[in-house]
Protein backbone atom coordinates (compact mmCIF):
# COMPACT_ATOMS: atom_id res chain seq x y z
CA UNK A 1 0.00 0.00 0.00
CA UNK A 2 2.58 2.40 1.04
CA UNK A 3 4.92 1.80 -1.94
CA UNK A 4 1.84 2.36 -4.21
CA UNK A 5 1.66 5.77 -2.54
CA UNK A 6 5.14 6.65 -2.75
CA UNK A 7 5.34 5.46 -6.43
CA UNK A 8 1.90 7.84 -7.74
CA UNK A 9 3.82 10.31 -5.44
CA UNK A 10 6.88 9.94 -7.38
CA UNK A 11 5.26 10.10 -10.70
CA UNK A 12 2.57 13.24 -9.96
CA UNK A 13 5.77 15.28 -8.98
CA UNK A 14 7.72 14.18 -12.22
CA UNK A 15 4.90 14.93 -14.28
CA UNK A 16 4.66 18.89 -12.00
CA UNK A 17 8.56 19.12 -12.92
CA UNK A 18 8.30 18.31 -16.88
CA UNK A 19 5.71 20.68 -16.89
CA UNK A 20 7.91 23.00 -15.50
CA UNK A 21 4.87 23.73 -12.85
CA UNK A 22 6.78 22.49 -9.92
CA UNK A 23 9.86 24.90 -10.45
CA UNK A 24 6.97 28.15 -10.06
CA UNK A 25 5.69 26.25 -6.87
CA UNK A 26 9.54 25.92 -5.52
CA UNK A 27 9.86 29.67 -6.39
CA UNK A 28 6.63 30.83 -4.83
CA UNK A 29 7.88 28.78 -2.09
CA UNK A 30 11.30 30.12 -1.09
CA UNK A 31 10.06 34.35 -1.85
CA UNK A 32 7.11 32.89 0.86
CA UNK A 33 10.18 31.88 3.59
CA UNK A 34 11.74 34.84 2.20
CA UNK A 35 9.29 37.03 3.68
CA UNK A 36 8.66 35.02 6.42
CA UNK A 37 11.99 35.70 7.55
CA UNK A 38 11.90 39.62 6.54
CA UNK A 39 8.80 39.83 8.89
CA UNK A 40 10.44 38.04 11.89
CA UNK A 41 13.36 40.85 12.07
CA UNK A 42 11.36 44.04 11.28
CA UNK A 43 8.82 45.39 13.99
CA UNK A 44 5.35 45.92 12.54
CA UNK A 45 4.34 48.54 11.84
CA UNK A 46 0.79 51.13 12.48
CA UNK A 47 2.54 53.96 11.17
CA UNK A 48 0.81 55.83 7.99
CA UNK A 49 1.46 58.41 5.60
CA UNK A 50 0.16 59.55 2.39
CA UNK A 51 0.72 59.76 -0.92
CA UNK A 52 -0.86 61.11 -4.51
CA UNK A 53 -2.52 64.34 -4.12
CA UNK A 54 -4.86 65.51 -6.51
CA UNK A 55 -6.86 68.20 -7.27
CA UNK A 56 -9.66 69.33 -9.98
CA UNK A 57 -10.84 72.71 -8.63
CA UNK A 58 -13.29 74.70 -10.36
CA UNK A 59 -13.12 78.38 -10.23
CA UNK A 60 -16.56 80.65 -10.07
CA UNK A 61 -17.10 84.48 -10.28
CA UNK A 62 -20.81 85.09 -8.59
CA UNK A 63 -22.54 87.15 -6.09
CA UNK A 64 -24.94 85.50 -3.40
CA UNK A 65 -26.36 86.76 -0.52
CA UNK A 66 -26.65 83.80 2.17
CA UNK A 67 -29.75 85.34 4.59
CA UNK A 68 -30.21 81.99 6.63
CA UNK A 69 -28.44 78.97 7.87
CA UNK A 70 -30.10 75.65 9.48
CA UNK A 71 -27.99 73.27 11.29
CA UNK A 72 -28.93 70.14 10.87
CA UNK A 73 -28.37 66.85 12.55
CA UNK A 74 -28.89 63.13 11.64
CA UNK A 75 -28.41 59.77 13.00
CA UNK A 76 -27.79 57.36 9.96
CA UNK A 77 -28.47 53.96 10.81
CA UNK A 78 -29.08 50.25 9.03
CA UNK A 79 -29.89 47.27 10.29
CA UNK A 80 -28.55 44.13 8.14
CA UNK A 81 -29.74 40.96 8.52
CA UNK A 82 -29.01 38.03 5.71
CA UNK A 83 -32.44 36.52 4.67
CA UNK A 84 -32.92 33.53 2.86
CA UNK A 85 -36.19 33.75 0.97
CA UNK A 86 -38.16 32.06 -1.63
CA UNK A 87 -41.56 30.02 -2.89
CA UNK A 88 -42.28 26.66 -2.07
CA UNK A 89 -45.11 25.26 -4.27
CA UNK A 90 -46.57 28.84 -4.73
CA UNK A 91 -46.18 29.30 -0.99
CA UNK A 92 -43.65 32.50 -0.13
CA UNK A 93 -41.47 32.41 3.04
CA UNK A 94 -38.50 33.79 4.34
CA UNK A 95 -36.33 32.71 7.13
CA UNK A 96 -33.70 35.04 8.94
CA UNK A 97 -30.27 33.01 8.94
CA UNK A 98 -28.89 33.24 12.38
CA UNK A 99 -25.61 35.10 13.44
CA UNK A 100 -26.17 37.02 10.26
CA UNK A 101 -26.65 40.59 12.03
CA UNK A 102 -24.59 43.86 11.10
CA UNK A 103 -25.41 47.18 12.59
CA UNK A 104 -24.16 50.69 12.35
CA UNK A 105 -25.30 53.91 13.53
CA UNK A 106 -23.90 57.36 12.08
CA UNK A 107 -23.73 60.55 13.56
CA UNK A 108 -24.01 63.20 11.07
CA UNK A 109 -24.29 67.03 10.73
CA UNK A 110 -25.25 69.00 7.45
CA UNK A 111 -25.21 72.80 7.20
CA UNK A 112 -27.87 74.33 4.75
CA UNK A 113 -28.18 77.86 3.69
CA UNK A 114 -30.87 79.84 1.96
CA UNK A 115 -30.02 82.49 -0.40
CA UNK A 116 -30.91 84.72 -2.60
CA UNK A 117 -28.43 85.12 -6.75
CA UNK A 118 -27.62 88.66 -7.35
CA UNK A 119 -25.58 87.48 -10.25
CA UNK A 120 -28.74 88.58 -12.67
CA UNK A 121 -30.25 91.36 -10.95
CA UNK A 122 -30.88 94.24 -12.92
CA UNK A 123 -32.74 97.63 -13.40
CA UNK A 124 -35.90 95.28 -14.31
CA UNK A 125 -36.01 94.42 -10.51
CA UNK A 126 -36.03 97.62 -9.35
CA UNK A 127 -38.99 100.09 -9.27
CA UNK A 128 -39.17 103.61 -8.12
CA UNK A 129 -41.58 106.09 -8.19
CA UNK A 130 -41.16 109.33 -6.53
CA UNK A 131 -39.08 109.12 -2.81
CA UNK A 132 -40.37 105.20 -3.02
CA UNK A 133 -38.18 101.78 -3.98
CA UNK A 134 -40.10 98.57 -4.72
CA UNK A 135 -37.57 95.70 -5.19
CA UNK A 136 -38.66 91.94 -6.32
CA UNK A 137 -35.70 89.50 -5.38
CA UNK A 138 -35.17 86.78 -7.54
CA UNK A 139 -36.49 83.21 -5.77
CA UNK A 140 -34.54 82.11 -2.80
CA UNK A 141 -32.67 78.72 -3.24
CA UNK A 142 -31.20 76.22 -0.91
CA UNK A 143 -28.34 74.76 -0.98
CA UNK A 144 -25.95 72.52 1.49
CA UNK A 145 -22.63 73.97 2.28
CA UNK A 146 -21.27 70.99 4.17
CA UNK A 147 -21.86 68.14 5.86
CA UNK A 148 -19.47 66.38 8.56
CA UNK A 149 -19.38 62.51 10.02
CA UNK A 150 -19.04 62.39 13.59
CA UNK A 151 -16.39 59.36 13.32
CA UNK A 152 -16.05 59.81 17.14
CA UNK A 153 -19.56 58.32 17.58
CA UNK A 154 -19.89 55.95 14.73
CA UNK A 155 -20.76 52.26 16.03
CA UNK A 156 -20.66 49.06 14.67
CA UNK A 157 -22.32 45.79 15.96
CA UNK A 158 -21.05 43.12 13.27
CA UNK A 159 -22.04 39.56 14.01
CA UNK A 160 -18.83 37.33 14.52
CA UNK A 161 -19.93 35.62 11.39
CA UNK A 162 -20.02 38.39 8.71
CA UNK A 163 -17.37 40.72 7.92
CA UNK A 164 -17.27 44.00 8.46
CA UNK A 165 -18.90 47.13 7.14
CA UNK A 166 -16.69 48.58 3.83
CA UNK A 167 -16.04 52.17 3.49
CA UNK A 168 -17.35 51.94 0.07
CA UNK A 169 -20.47 50.27 1.92
CA UNK A 170 -20.03 53.41 5.15
CA UNK A 171 -20.04 56.10 2.09
CA UNK A 172 -23.00 54.81 0.74
CA UNK A 173 -25.13 54.75 3.89
CA UNK A 174 -23.88 58.41 4.19
CA UNK A 175 -24.66 59.56 1.00
CA UNK A 176 -27.86 58.19 1.56
CA UNK A 177 -28.29 60.39 4.86
CA UNK A 178 -27.70 63.09 2.83
CA UNK A 179 -30.48 62.40 -0.06
CA UNK A 180 -32.79 62.27 3.19
CA UNK A 181 -31.72 65.11 4.75
CA UNK A 182 -32.23 67.26 0.79
CA UNK A 183 -35.30 65.57 1.44
CA UNK A 184 -36.79 66.56 4.43
CA UNK A 185 -35.72 69.95 4.11
CA UNK A 186 -38.58 70.73 2.22
CA UNK A 187 -40.84 70.42 5.14
CA UNK A 188 -39.16 73.04 6.57
CA UNK A 189 -39.72 76.78 6.72
CA UNK A 190 -36.31 77.79 5.15
CA UNK A 191 -37.57 79.53 2.26
CA UNK A 192 -39.99 81.80 4.25
CA UNK A 193 -36.90 82.63 7.16
CA UNK A 194 -34.31 83.09 3.57
CA UNK A 195 -36.75 85.38 2.00
CA UNK A 196 -37.60 87.72 5.37
CA UNK A 197 -33.57 87.63 5.89
CA UNK A 198 -32.62 89.23 2.38
CA UNK A 199 -35.14 91.95 3.50
CA UNK A 200 -33.45 92.09 6.50
CA UNK A 201 -30.22 92.62 5.26
CA UNK A 202 -31.97 94.91 2.17
CA UNK A 203 -33.94 97.06 4.45
CA UNK A 204 -30.87 98.74 6.47
CA UNK A 205 -28.65 98.92 3.84
CA UNK A 206 -31.38 100.76 1.25
CA UNK A 207 -31.88 103.32 4.57
CA UNK A 208 -28.40 103.84 4.31
CA UNK A 209 -28.21 104.97 1.14
CA UNK A 210 -31.03 107.49 1.78
CA UNK A 211 -34.24 106.06 1.39
CA UNK A 212 -37.34 106.21 4.31
CA UNK A 213 -37.90 102.59 5.66
CA UNK A 214 -41.67 103.09 4.71
CA UNK A 215 -40.55 104.21 1.44
CA UNK A 216 -39.13 100.21 1.29
CA UNK A 217 -40.92 97.37 -0.41
CA UNK A 218 -38.78 94.39 -0.99
CA UNK A 219 -41.26 91.67 -2.51
CA UNK A 220 -40.65 87.81 -3.95
CA UNK A 221 -42.61 85.80 -6.63
CA UNK A 222 -46.06 85.63 -5.11
CA UNK A 223 -46.57 82.11 -6.31
CA UNK A 224 -43.83 80.72 -4.67
CA UNK A 225 -45.53 77.26 -3.06
CA UNK A 226 -43.79 74.86 -0.57
CA UNK A 227 -43.88 72.76 -3.43
CA UNK A 228 -41.52 74.36 -5.29
CA UNK A 229 -38.48 73.40 -2.69
CA UNK A 230 -37.21 70.56 -4.69
CA UNK A 231 -36.64 73.16 -7.65
CA UNK A 232 -34.69 75.95 -5.48
CA UNK A 233 -32.27 73.19 -3.99
CA UNK A 234 -28.84 73.09 -5.87
CA UNK A 235 -27.90 70.43 -7.30
CA UNK A 236 -24.43 68.59 -6.84
CA UNK A 237 -23.33 67.09 -9.45
CA UNK A 238 -22.15 63.14 -8.02
CA UNK A 239 -18.85 62.32 -9.53
CA UNK A 240 -18.27 59.12 -11.38
CA UNK A 241 -22.27 58.88 -11.83
CA UNK B 1 -34.31 4.48 -53.42
CA UNK B 2 -32.75 5.61 -50.25
CA UNK B 3 -36.41 6.96 -49.16
CA UNK B 4 -37.76 2.71 -49.92
CA UNK B 5 -34.69 1.43 -47.67
CA UNK B 6 -36.00 3.35 -44.73
CA UNK B 7 -39.60 2.92 -45.00
CA UNK B 8 -39.31 -0.69 -45.16
CA UNK B 9 -36.85 -0.06 -42.22
CA UNK B 10 -39.66 1.41 -40.51
CA UNK B 11 -42.30 -1.15 -41.48
CA UNK B 12 -40.19 -4.44 -40.53
CA UNK B 13 -39.64 -2.41 -36.69
CA UNK B 14 -43.60 -1.67 -36.36
CA UNK B 15 -44.06 -5.63 -37.86
CA UNK B 16 -41.94 -6.71 -35.06
CA UNK B 17 -43.65 -4.70 -31.85
CA UNK B 18 -46.24 -6.82 -30.57
CA UNK B 19 -49.61 -4.91 -28.79
CA UNK B 20 -47.75 -5.45 -25.54
CA UNK B 21 -44.60 -3.48 -26.62
CA UNK B 22 -46.37 -0.71 -28.51
CA UNK B 23 -48.75 -0.15 -24.86
CA UNK B 24 -45.14 -0.11 -23.11
CA UNK B 25 -43.62 2.15 -25.32
CA UNK B 26 -46.40 5.07 -25.66
CA UNK B 27 -46.99 4.55 -21.48
CA UNK B 28 -43.36 5.59 -21.35
CA UNK B 29 -43.50 8.27 -23.45
CA UNK B 30 -46.62 9.70 -21.70
CA UNK B 31 -44.28 9.09 -18.43
CA UNK B 32 -41.77 11.46 -19.82
CA UNK B 33 -44.37 13.80 -20.80
CA UNK B 34 -45.72 14.29 -17.66
CA UNK B 35 -42.54 14.28 -15.73
CA UNK B 36 -41.24 17.40 -17.92
CA UNK B 37 -44.32 19.14 -16.97
CA UNK B 38 -44.05 18.60 -13.41
CA UNK B 39 -40.37 19.73 -13.03
CA UNK B 40 -41.71 22.52 -15.25
CA UNK B 41 -44.49 23.33 -12.68
CA UNK B 42 -41.39 22.68 -9.48
CA UNK B 43 -39.33 24.98 -11.55
CA UNK B 44 -41.93 27.87 -12.01
CA UNK B 45 -43.50 28.21 -8.43
CA UNK B 46 -40.45 27.51 -6.45
CA UNK B 47 -37.28 29.74 -6.23
CA UNK B 48 -34.49 30.48 -3.56
CA UNK B 49 -32.24 33.56 -3.03
CA UNK B 50 -30.42 35.22 -0.16
CA UNK B 51 -31.59 38.71 0.41
CA UNK B 52 -29.45 41.80 2.13
CA UNK B 53 -31.12 45.00 2.69
CA UNK B 54 -28.72 47.58 1.20
CA UNK B 55 -30.87 50.91 2.59
CA UNK B 56 -31.12 53.40 5.72
CA UNK B 57 -33.67 53.32 8.36
CA UNK B 58 -36.02 55.71 8.02
CA UNK B 59 -34.81 58.35 10.92
CA UNK B 60 -35.90 61.49 12.53
CA UNK B 61 -33.87 64.77 10.77
CA UNK B 62 -33.32 67.15 13.49
CA UNK B 63 -32.84 70.91 13.10
CA UNK B 64 -29.94 71.87 15.85
CA UNK B 65 -30.07 75.76 15.15
CA UNK B 66 -31.59 78.20 12.45
CA UNK B 67 -29.48 81.47 12.44
CA UNK B 68 -29.89 85.15 10.31
CA UNK B 69 -26.87 85.53 8.52
CA UNK B 70 -25.81 88.51 5.69
CA UNK B 71 -22.76 86.45 4.10
CA UNK B 72 -22.26 87.92 0.51
CA UNK B 73 -20.27 85.54 -0.88
CA UNK B 74 -17.97 86.38 -4.73
CA UNK B 75 -16.37 83.63 -5.84
CA UNK B 76 -17.23 79.45 -5.10
CA UNK B 77 -14.33 77.49 -5.59
CA UNK B 78 -15.53 73.91 -6.25
CA UNK B 79 -12.57 71.53 -5.03
CA UNK B 80 -11.88 67.91 -4.97
CA UNK B 81 -8.67 65.70 -2.84
CA UNK B 82 -7.76 62.17 -3.27
CA UNK B 83 -6.28 61.31 0.04
CA UNK B 84 -4.83 57.76 0.80
CA UNK B 85 -2.87 56.49 3.68
CA UNK B 86 -1.08 53.13 3.93
CA UNK B 87 -0.45 50.89 6.79
CA UNK B 88 2.59 48.18 6.75
CA UNK B 89 1.73 45.32 8.33
CA UNK B 90 3.13 41.34 8.57
CA UNK B 91 1.26 40.21 6.65
CA UNK B 92 0.97 42.98 3.72
CA UNK B 93 0.10 46.25 3.30
CA UNK B 94 -3.11 48.12 4.28
CA UNK B 95 -4.37 50.96 2.12
CA UNK B 96 -7.09 53.32 2.14
CA UNK B 97 -8.33 55.65 -0.65
CA UNK B 98 -11.07 58.08 -0.42
CA UNK B 99 -11.92 61.47 -2.83
CA UNK B 100 -13.04 65.03 -0.73
CA UNK B 101 -15.42 66.77 -1.97
CA UNK B 102 -15.84 70.44 -0.91
CA UNK B 103 -16.81 73.94 -1.84
CA UNK B 104 -14.71 76.79 -0.56
CA UNK B 105 -16.95 80.29 -0.70
CA UNK B 106 -15.05 83.78 -0.50
CA UNK B 107 -17.26 86.65 0.89
CA UNK B 108 -17.82 88.85 3.34
CA UNK B 109 -20.07 88.94 6.03
CA UNK B 110 -22.36 91.83 7.01
CA UNK B 111 -22.35 91.52 10.03
CA UNK B 112 -18.92 92.69 10.28
CA UNK B 113 -19.39 95.66 8.13
CA UNK B 114 -18.43 98.86 10.47
CA UNK B 115 -20.98 101.61 11.07
CA UNK B 116 -21.61 104.25 7.93
CA UNK B 117 -19.97 101.76 6.02
CA UNK B 118 -22.60 102.90 3.16
CA UNK B 119 -22.65 106.80 2.65
CA UNK B 120 -23.75 108.84 0.51
CA UNK B 121 -20.68 111.18 -0.12
CA UNK B 122 -21.91 114.65 -2.60
CA UNK B 123 -23.45 112.69 -5.45
CA UNK B 124 -21.13 109.48 -5.37
CA UNK B 125 -22.41 106.75 -2.92
CA UNK B 126 -19.43 105.16 -0.92
CA UNK B 127 -19.09 101.74 0.22
CA UNK B 128 -16.78 100.60 2.35
CA UNK B 129 -17.00 96.47 1.95
CA UNK B 130 -15.90 94.55 5.22
CA UNK B 131 -12.83 92.42 4.65
CA UNK B 132 -12.76 89.32 2.43
CA UNK B 133 -12.35 85.82 3.91
CA UNK B 134 -13.69 82.28 4.08
CA UNK B 135 -17.54 82.75 4.89
CA UNK B 136 -17.57 78.91 6.29
CA UNK B 137 -15.21 76.61 8.44
CA UNK B 138 -16.86 73.64 7.54
CA UNK B 139 -17.29 73.05 3.45
CA UNK B 140 -16.16 69.74 3.15
CA UNK B 141 -19.18 67.85 1.69
CA UNK B 142 -17.96 64.53 3.63
CA UNK B 143 -21.61 62.69 2.97
CA UNK B 144 -20.20 62.70 -0.60
CA UNK B 145 -16.96 61.31 0.23
CA UNK B 146 -15.89 58.28 -2.66
CA UNK B 147 -14.66 55.65 -0.94
CA UNK B 148 -12.45 55.00 -3.72
CA UNK B 149 -9.76 51.93 -2.52
CA UNK B 150 -9.53 49.84 0.74
CA UNK B 151 -7.49 46.85 1.63
CA UNK B 152 -6.96 45.79 5.09
CA UNK B 153 -8.87 47.01 8.20
CA UNK B 154 -9.54 51.08 8.98
CA UNK B 155 -10.69 52.55 11.86
CA UNK B 156 -13.05 55.60 12.22
CA UNK B 157 -9.99 57.75 13.92
CA UNK B 158 -7.74 56.72 10.45
CA UNK B 159 -11.08 58.42 8.53
CA UNK B 160 -10.49 61.40 10.73
CA UNK B 161 -7.12 62.10 9.83
CA UNK B 162 -8.10 61.59 6.05
CA UNK B 163 -10.62 64.37 6.61
CA UNK B 164 -8.03 66.24 8.24
CA UNK B 165 -5.48 66.09 5.44
CA UNK B 166 -8.39 66.94 2.76
CA UNK B 167 -9.11 70.16 4.74
CA UNK B 168 -5.91 71.08 4.84
CA UNK B 169 -5.07 70.42 0.96
CA UNK B 170 -8.44 72.05 0.36
CA UNK B 171 -7.11 75.27 2.06
CA UNK B 172 -3.71 75.51 1.08
CA UNK B 173 -5.21 75.17 -2.47
CA UNK B 174 -8.29 77.77 -2.53
CA UNK B 175 -7.69 80.15 0.13
CA UNK B 176 -4.95 82.12 -1.97
CA UNK B 177 -4.19 85.85 -2.19
CA UNK B 178 -4.85 85.32 -5.57
CA UNK B 179 -8.48 83.87 -5.15
CA UNK B 180 -8.99 86.71 -2.73
CA UNK B 181 -7.74 89.52 -4.53
CA UNK B 182 -9.99 87.62 -7.40
CA UNK B 183 -13.08 87.84 -5.04
CA UNK B 184 -12.02 91.53 -3.74
CA UNK B 185 -12.04 92.85 -7.35
CA UNK B 186 -15.65 91.18 -8.10
CA UNK B 187 -17.22 92.06 -4.48
CA UNK B 188 -16.41 95.52 -6.16
CA UNK B 189 -17.60 95.05 -9.10
CA UNK B 190 -21.01 93.28 -8.34
CA UNK B 191 -22.06 95.86 -5.37
CA UNK B 192 -21.48 98.95 -7.68
CA UNK B 193 -23.42 96.93 -10.56
CA UNK B 194 -26.57 96.14 -7.91
CA UNK B 195 -26.45 99.51 -6.35
CA UNK B 196 -26.45 101.26 -10.03
CA UNK B 197 -29.21 99.10 -10.47
CA UNK B 198 -30.96 100.01 -7.63
CA UNK B 199 -30.54 103.98 -9.38
CA UNK B 200 -27.60 105.34 -7.58
CA UNK B 201 -25.79 107.31 -10.53
CA UNK B 202 -22.04 107.11 -9.17
CA UNK B 203 -21.07 104.15 -6.98
CA UNK B 204 -17.63 103.70 -5.71
CA UNK B 205 -16.63 100.37 -3.28
CA UNK B 206 -13.77 99.76 -1.90
CA UNK B 207 -12.23 97.80 0.62
CA UNK B 208 -10.98 99.34 4.36
CA UNK B 209 -8.18 97.29 3.87
CA UNK B 210 -5.72 97.63 1.19
CA UNK B 211 -4.97 94.83 -1.50
CA UNK B 212 -2.06 92.81 -0.99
Amino acid sequence: MQNNFFYYLCSILTTLFMKRIGLLYMVLLLVFSLSGCKGKREEQTQKAFDTIPMLVNEIQKCSRLYTVEYKIHKIITHDDRKTIKGSLFNKAFSLDIPMSKRMVAIPMDATIKGYIDFYSFSSKNVKRTGNKIEITLPDPRITMTATKIDHNHVKQFVNFMRSDFTDAELSDFERQGRAQIIHDISQTDILENARLGAAKVLIPLLRQAGYNEKDITISFRNNLQSGDIPTLIDKTNEHGK
Amino acid sequence: MESNKRRSFLRSIINKLSLKGALMLGSVLLLLVVVSLILRWIDKSNSLYIEENKRIDLTPTLIKSIEEIGEWEFLQLTDEELVDTIKHGFFGDSRLVRIYYGTLRLGFNLHEAGPGWLKQDKDTLRLMLPPIRLLDKDFIDEARTKAFYESGSWTEADKQALYDRAYKLMMQRCVTTANIQTARRNACLQMESMMRSMGFGAVKATFAQPER
